[in-house]
C-alpha cells in the first residue's frame, strides 16, 4: 500500500472538527477534496468519528470524583502499610529460620550423645502409682554427668516455644 | 488492650501519616501536591466523558468502559511520578490518563475470554430519549466492528479526540513512524467500509 498523504489533510480535518465542513469552507478546498483521495478519506472518517463522539459523550454517566479520590487514598495507604510491613515479615522469616536451625541443632546434638535420659519415659507407668510427681522427672535427672542433656533440651524447647510465640504474636498483629 | 494501643501509637508516630494517608509516600505525594481533591474533581468533570466515550467505542462494552475509566483515574492518582497538573497542564494529564486507560484495555484484551465484547448491540450507546438513529450509529458502528481493536483505538484518538501522531504514540506506546503507517491503513480501510455501507443504504 502506497503511503501518500496530502499537505492539506490537517486543514480539512480542522474544518471538520470545527463543524465548518463542507458549507463554510472555500470552494477551492471543496474542489480539492473532491479530487484528492487522502483528503476525502480524512473528511469522511473525521466527520463520522466526530458525530459518533458527540453522540457518545451524553451517554457517559461518570460517577462521583470523591469516591475515586477516596479509593486512591485507600490504595496509597495500603501500599504504604505493605511497604513498612515488609521488614517485619523479613524478621518473622528470620525468626522462623533461627528456630528451625536451633531445633535441628538440638536434635543432632541429642542424637550424637544418645537418648539415655529418655529411660524415665519407660519407667513412667510403673512409677505413676507410687510417686506421681517424681515420675514426671527423669530417673537420673539429679545424678551427676547426665544433668546437662535434659536441661539443655528443656531450655532449647523453652527457647523455641518462646520464639514461636513471638512469631505468632507478630503474625496476628499484622493480621 | 491498652498495651496494644500504646504499641500502635509508637508505630504511627515513628512513621508519620501512614495510616492517615496524608503525606503517605514520597512517591505519591507529588500527585497530591500537584492536584488536590477540588482540582481533581474539576479535571474529572472535564475529562471523564471523553475517556468513557473512547473506551466504550473502542471496547464495544459500556460497562467495561466504566470499570476501566474508574481504574484509570485511581491509578492516575496513585502514580509514582505523575505529570504535574500545575507545570505541564491539563492536556498532559489527560494524555497520561488516556495512556493508562489504553494499557488497561490492552491488558483486558490479552486476557483469555470465552466471548468477545464486540457482540454487544450498538443500541447500548443510544442516548436516553433519542428517537431516530443517527447516521454515525447506522454506519460507523458496523464499520468499527470490522476493525481490529488497535485500529479502532488509533482512529478514535486521531479523528475523534484529535490527537497528533506524536501524542498517539505517547498514549499507545508505539513508535511515531508506525502510527503514521498504521493510521493510514486503518483510515483507508474504514473509509472504504463507510463508503460501502453508505452505498448499501442508498441502494
Amino acid at each position: 500500500m502506497m503511503l501518500r498523504s496530502c499537505p492539506r489533510e490537517a486543514e480539512v480535518k480542522a474544518l471538520v472538527v470545527r463543524g465548518q465542513w463542507p458549507q463554510a469552507c472555500a470552494p477551492e478546498l471543496r474542489a480539492h477534496v473532491g479530487s484528492c483521495r487522502a483528503c476525502s478519506e480524512v473528511a469522511v472518517v473525521t466527520d463520522a468519528f466526530q458525530r459518533a463522539r458527540n453522540q457518545t459523550l451524553p451517554a457517559a454517566r461518570p460517577g462521583s470524583p470523591g469516591l475515586l479520590w477516596w479509593r486512591a487514598q485507600l490504595r496509597r495507604r495500603n501500599a504504604a502499610i505493605e511497604r513498612i510491613s515488609r521488614p517485619i515479615f523479613g524478621a518473622q522469616v528470620f525468626g522462623l529460620a533461627v528456630n528451625l536451625v536451633l531445633a535441628a541443632a538440638v536434635a543432632a546434638w541429642q542424637a550424637r550423645h544418645g537418648l539415655a535420659w529418655l529411660t524415665w519415659l519407660e519407667q513412667l507407668p510403673q512409677n505413676i502409682g507410687s510417686n506421681w510427681f517424681n515420675s514426671l522427672l527423669p530417673a537420673d535427672l539429679f545424678s551427676s554427668g547426665s544433668l546437662l542433656g535434659p536441661t539443655a533440651l528443656i531450655a532449647a524447647l523453652s527457647g523455641a516455644a518462646l520464639i514461636g510465640c513471638v512469631v505468632v504474636y507478630f503474625v496476628s498483629e499484622k493480621q | 488492650m491498652p498495651k496494644r494501643r500504646i504499641s500502635r501509637m509508637f508505630w504511627e508516630s515513628s512513621i508519620p501519616n501512614v495510616v492517615a494517608g496524608g503525606a503517605s509516600l514520597e512517591a505519591s505525594s507529588a500527585a497530591t501536591s500537584s492536584m488536590d481533591d477540588e482540582a481533581f474533581a474539576a479535571f474529572y468533570e472535564r475529562s471523564a466523558r471523553s475517556l468513557w466515550a473512547y473506551l466504550a467505542r473502542t471496547s464495544g462494552d459500556p460497562a467495561l468502559a466504566e470499570d476501566i475509566m474508574q481504574e484509570s483515574y485511581v491509578r492516575f492518582l496513585c502514580l509514582a511520578s505523575p505529570p504535574s497538573y500545575l507545570d505541564e497542564g491539563e492536556i498532559a494529564c489527560r494524555r497520561y490518563l488516556f495512556r493508562i486507560a489504553t494499557n488497561l484495555l490492552r491488558d483486558h484484551w490479552r486476557r483469555p475470554r470465552a466471548a468477545f465484547i464486540e457482540d454487544l448491540p450498538e443500541s447500548l450507546f443510544a442516548c436516553p430519549g433519542e428517537q431516530a438513529p443517527f447516521d454515525s450509529q447506522m454506519i460507523l458502528g458496523p464499520a468499527l466492528k470490522s476493525m481490529r481493536p488497535r485500529e479502532r483505538q488509533l482512529l478514535w484518538l486521531a479523528h475523534a479526540e484529535g490527537y497528533s501522531h506524536r501524542e498517539i504514540a505517547e498514549i499507545t506506546g508505539l513508535a511515531s513512524a508506525s502510527i503514521r503507517l498504521l493510521l493510514f491503513r486503518a483510515r483507508r480501510k474504514i473509509a472504504r467500509l463507510l463508503q460501502s455501507l453508505e452505498d448499501g443504504r442508498g441502494a
